[in-house]
């Protein structure tokens, strides 16, 4: 009987111990997470700390659903170390537990600011369900905010602030939001979208350093500038670290997350990975890449625990991922990987209407969509086909995309 | 015909925008859905036109979050 071992329970880690369960009915399988309830959904836990989904309908598993399956859950464990000779996997709270095979599923930490203060009462980072509800509690009080972190998560506390009625500035470095993925004309859509909901984009800013009163809670963030801004309630989104600690010395190749080929096997025989901390052979880029999203998270942990179970190359992942932004009255809707590409075409159609495709020696390797997401499933079917387009991106930036006025593919 | 168009009608779904969510709800975010049940997510919402049940992964009663929440209604 084979020892499954998943470290985590986040997406990737549930995904593949239910997968593992369909694949191989009589294995032990054990799943460990240091948190101290299982899979819930993490996309959904903003809607919580923006005040508009009540809890239950974001938790997605019960421990019963592991009982059901057979499927042995530690909550509350913290994995410390791998052992990778031995084959087994040391926790803080249940010892030694033994593996077969091993998937490392353990996602990312953010970031916190190197910055004076920045561990302040009232300095919040957001990755967890106990953070939403942090966050939701001190923002239904709070008056004036500050967010920092110029990307898909930071706009999330921005919409928390709109939400609850924050008074909010926005600190970023540079001259827009989001700036490796969007343009001036994109950006703009945004910061309007922010402005409608009371949270003022600051260019050419960040935090130098926060400070506090007497009991610790942070009063103001101050810019490299020497500007000062007043607030309670301060979102930080900077980035994440992978959580990787415990592989030490476990000879498991890393680079910036834990590097896998694209049946997510890792360097050292038995053990794979999955979800946002990979580096993974990406076949449709034909280079490495990375995803820091739902699906993909979840489509990673189910090839992976496919390609553990057959013990061979069973299943390759091939995945376009995509990532929504739902707080404005606009759509935006951001696919396969933005912000890399040798080439890029963009279009503005109204106000709230923007386009850019990024293409990778002539095939389209991402993109952003704001107003209208008509296109999405075309572009993202031409990135499958890994049809070479960037000569005919006039036919793609059209309002509406006919895939048939495209010139046939030619023999590659 | 009639048999045809009578079934094709209840398999049509529509998505209304609901203003709050029962504790007791499935809610899904944008992003668990595939492409195709997000493009007929996207025409329903930006056109009105009705979803059918074929082309998509949708279940009455659940609430879709997109830039507001929507709950999926059998016409
Ligand atoms: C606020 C927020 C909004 C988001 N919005 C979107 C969105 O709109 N669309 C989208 O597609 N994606 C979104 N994402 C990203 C998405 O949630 C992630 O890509 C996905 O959840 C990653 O899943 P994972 O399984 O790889 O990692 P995680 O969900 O991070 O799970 C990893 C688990 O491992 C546990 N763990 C870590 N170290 C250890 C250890 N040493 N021992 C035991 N357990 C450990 C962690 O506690 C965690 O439970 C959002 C994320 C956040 C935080």
């Amino acid at each position: 009987m084979t020892q499954y071992v998943i470290i985590g329970d986040g997406i990737s880690g549930s995904s593949a111990a239910e997968t593992l369960r369909e694949e191989d009915p009589d294995a032990k399988i054990t799943v460990i997470t240091d948190e101290g309830e299982p899979l819930y959904n993490r996309i959904l836990i903003k809607e919580h700390a923006k005040g508009k989904l009540p809890e239950a309908p974001i938790s997605i598993h019960d421990e019963d659903w592991y009982a059901e399956r057979d499927i042995e859950l530690s909550l509350n464990t913290y994995v410390t170390s791998v052992d990778t000779d031995a084959k087994v996997v040391n926790t803080h709270e249940s010892g030694e537990i033994p593996y077969d095979k091993l998937l490392v599923a353990t996602g990312g930490t953010p970031t916190q600011l190197p910055v004076e203060n920045s561990d302040a009462d009232g300095v919040h980072h957001f990755w967890t369900f106990e953070d939403a509800r942090g966050i939701r509690e001190h923002a239904e009080n709070a008056d004036k905010g500050v967010i920092v972190g110029a990307g898909l998560l930071g706009i999330d506390f921005a919409a928390v602030c709109g939400a609850q009625g924050i008074e909010a500035d926005y600190l970023m470095r540079g001259d827009r939001w989001w700036r490796y993925a969007l343009s001036a004309d994109g950006a703009e859509i945004m910061h309007e979208g922010m402005r409608e909901v009371g949270v003022e984009p600051v260019f050419d800013s960040g935090v130098d350093h926060f400070e506090t009163d007497d009991d610790g809670h942070v009063t103001a963030a101050v810019d490299p500038n020497g500007d000062r801004y007043e607030c309670d309630f301060v979102g930080a989104a900077i980035g994440l670290t992978f959580n990787t600690e415990f592989l030490r010395g476990a000879g498991i190749e890393q680079d910036n997350g834990i590097v896998v080929d694209e049946y997510m096997r890792t360097n050292v025989d038995d053990v794979y990975a999955a979800g946002d901390l990979t580096q993974f052979y990406d076949v449709l880029l034909g280079e490495r890449g990375q995803n820091g999203s739902w699906g993909s998270a979840k489509e990673q942990g189910r090839v992976a625990a496919v390609n553990m179970a057959a013990d061979e190359e069973a299943e390759g992942f091939q995945w376009v991922s995509s990532y929504s932004i739902t707080h404005f009255d606009f759509p935006f809707l951001s696919f396969g990987h933005p912000t890399l590409g040798d080439e890029h075409a963009e279009r503005k159609y109204s106000d709230t209407e923007w386009r850019r495709i990024a293409f990778k020696d002539g095939k389209i390797v991402g993109g952003v969509l704001i107003g209208d997401l008509s296109p999405q499933s075309k572009f993202k079917q031409l990135m499958r086909e890994q049809r070479v387009v960037a000569d005919q991106a006039d036919v793609l930036l059209e309002q509406s995309v006919d895939l048939d006025e495209l010139a046939p593919p030619q023999e590659q | 015909m009639t048999m045809a168009a009578s079934t094709l009608r209840r398999r049509s779904l529509r998505l209304e925008r609901v203003d709050s969510v029962a504790t007791d709800a499935t809610v899904r975010h944008i992003d668990q859905l595939d492409s195709e049940t997000l493009g007929a997510v996207y025409r329903a919402v930006s056109g009105g036109r009705p979803v059918t049940t074929a082309e998509t992964d949708l279940e009455p009663g659940e609430v879709i979050v997109f830039t507001d929440y929507y709950r999926v209604e059998r016409v």
